[in-house]
């Protein structure tokens, strides 16, 4: 369990997050949406303990960022690592050590290549592959649909309903509405680092046309193609 | 392409400024060193003018980078694109050449100006697919990537080595010593991205003792060769030798806390002074330690729980 109270963080004089309260319980997933610079990103990094805030983040089993799998949306590699050093160096970091690589390697990278060679979809493969392996309680995806081949994306979604029945907590962001809708089953929305609402699965398909109209409004007609 | 250039002088301007210099005193601090350095060079080993036009060459080789010249042929076109890697190398070799030319080696600073120009009208991969294997793979990043950047001075370091046993020149020896300490160092200059400190599930004390215990293993795996080989044949050097190797290594824990303690931030002008410093007065290093370890210990927490 995470809990958040009453969280705000700002740069200087912009407040970015503006007093959120948010609970993320066992064997469930949840979905941060909101537009770019809402806040999503800023939120996970407070709850990574990348960020200092104002306000309190709990969780059940302490201190949380050692039991948290965090994928960046951009994740960074250093120019001469193999997938394979990428993987032991961050399982390394949680004790995690005499790994097998091979049969793990599920989304069939080519782990002996330097990373920095992966294409963007692939980068992505083999930072969540590592943090799978760490075995963490907690997990933040931060866009991990993004840049990731359709099959991925399958396995990705399946992925995420196992760590739910494994009783992990998984905290997601994403801008493909459906890949929320097939895992998470709550949903908040941000904007400009304001908590507008949280959604329950059956208010989904809602929420989604909320956004789409919100989002759309009269901008296409703005632009006035011809 | 005078607007190529301007970008340029900006820019690097720019990075003096960040590392808290006025540009023109750190242009000016660049000469200096570089012909101190030079001089050093050509004081220490005959093979100083191969130096010299090698590290030239090798700086122009990652102006020649593909993924560099593609961007320039794609924004300035074909003729501005060599015109520009022309001038850049035609820039880049000009010290080279002069100080080739200060020591009278005028056939060299022919050879070195035709293969700069030459070198500008070519693009290389600097990323091959071909992974080169390194013993430190099991304990990343560091030694496993700095050693794959630098790998070809070891080869080159030992090769010293056994010219210096051959020559009878203690000094060469040492200074191959030296260049395996000072390789492995720069493996510890740039901060890397704080998700990789975050990622550990440990302690600032935990943490900074890993680092150097890591790196003390493996410098003196990279060291070893040429510490055993001047011991076998200077015996009676032994107290110099084994002097050399503890500065080494304790230069090494050095500048692993010094990295630490400015991070997130590049070692800057305080770290690079009290460093050289020591350098002149090594014992000054048993002060220096602890304060960089504790200033560590401090930066670390945010990311690490203590």
């Amino acid at each position: 369990m995470i809990k958040i109270n009453g969280l705000s963080k700002s740069y200087g004089k912009n407040e970015v997050l503006k007093n959120i309260s948010m609970e993320f319980l066992k064997g469930k997933a949840y979905g941060i949406v909101g537009e770019n610079g809402a806040g999503k990103t800023t939120l996970f990094r407070c709850i990574a303990g990348l960020e200092s805030y104002n306000g309190e983040i709990i969780s059940d089993i302490t201190p949380l960022k050692n039991h948290l799998g965090l994928l960046l949306t951009d994740p960074f590699f250093f120019s001469k690592i193999t997938g394979k050093e990428y993987i032991r160096l961050l399982c390394n970091a949680r004790g995690k050590t005499n790994l097998e690589f091979e049969s793990k390697n599920i989304f069939d990278l080519p782990l002996n290549q330097y990373a920095s060679t992966y294409s963007t979809g692939m980068k992505k493969k083999l930072a969540i592959t590592a943090i799978l392996l760490q075995e963490n309680e907690y997990y933040i995806l931060d866009e991990p649909f993004n840049g990731v081949d359709i099959q991925s994306n399958i396995i990705l979604t399946e992925i995420i309903l196992k760590l739910k029945e494994l009783k992990k907590v998984v905290l997601i962001s994403s801008h493909i509405f459906s890949t929320l809708s097939d895992t998470c089953d709550e949903i908040h929305l941000l904007r400009k680092g304001e908590q507008i609402k949280s959604v329950q699965k059956s208010e989904f398909k809602h929420l989604e046309q909320e956004m789409k109209e919100i989002t759309i409004g009269n901008r296409i007609e703005r632009l006035g193609l011809k | 392409m005078k607007g190529y250039f301007n970008l340029q002088y900006v820019m690097t301007n720019r990075k003096i400024n960040e590392a808290g210099l006025n540009p023109l005193l750190g242009y000016l601090l660049a000469l200096t060193a570089f012909v101190l350095l030079s001089e050093y060079i050509f004081y220490k080993t005959e093979f100083a003018k191969y130096l010299v036009i090698l590290t030239c060459l090798s700086l122009q080789f990652k102006l020649s980078e593909k993924n560099r010249t593609d961007f320039l042929l794609s924004t300035f076109g074909d003729e501005s694109k060599m015109k520009i890697r022309v001038l850049e190398n035609f820039i880049l070799c000009i010290p080279f050449v002069s100080i080739l030319l200060c020591k009278s080696f005028l056939f060299e600073a022919i050879i070195l100006f035709l293969c700069s120009i030459i070198l500008a009208l070519f693009s290389f991969h600097s990323n091959f697919n071909l992974t080169i294997p390194t013993p430190f793979s099991k304990r990343p990043f560091e030694f496993s990537t700095g050693f794959r950047k630098t790998f070809l001075i070891f080869p080159i370091a030992y090769a010293l080595t056994v010219i210096a046993i051959n020559v009878d020149n203690l000094n060469l020896g040492i200074f191959a010593f030296l260049l395996v300490f000072l390789t492995s160092l720069s493996y510890y200059f740039k901060p890397e991205q704080e998700y990789y400190i975050w990622v550990h599930a440990e302690t600032p004390k935990v943490f900074l003792k890993n680092k150097v215990f890591n790196a003390s293993k493996n410098v003196i795996l990279l060291a070893i060769p040429i510490l055993f080989s001047l011991l076998i044949f200077y015996p009676s050097e032994f107290e110099l030798i084994l002097i050399f190797f503890l500065i080494g290594l304790l230069f090494l824990w050095t500048v692993i806390l010094a990295k630490y303690s400015a991070y997130p931030d590049e070692m800057n002008i305080p770290e690079g002074i009290m460093i050289a410093f020591s350098l002149y007065f090594p014992p000054l290093l048993l002060a220096i330690i602890p304060f960089f370890y504790l200033k560590s210990i401090n930066k670390l927490k945010y990311l690490l729980n203590d």
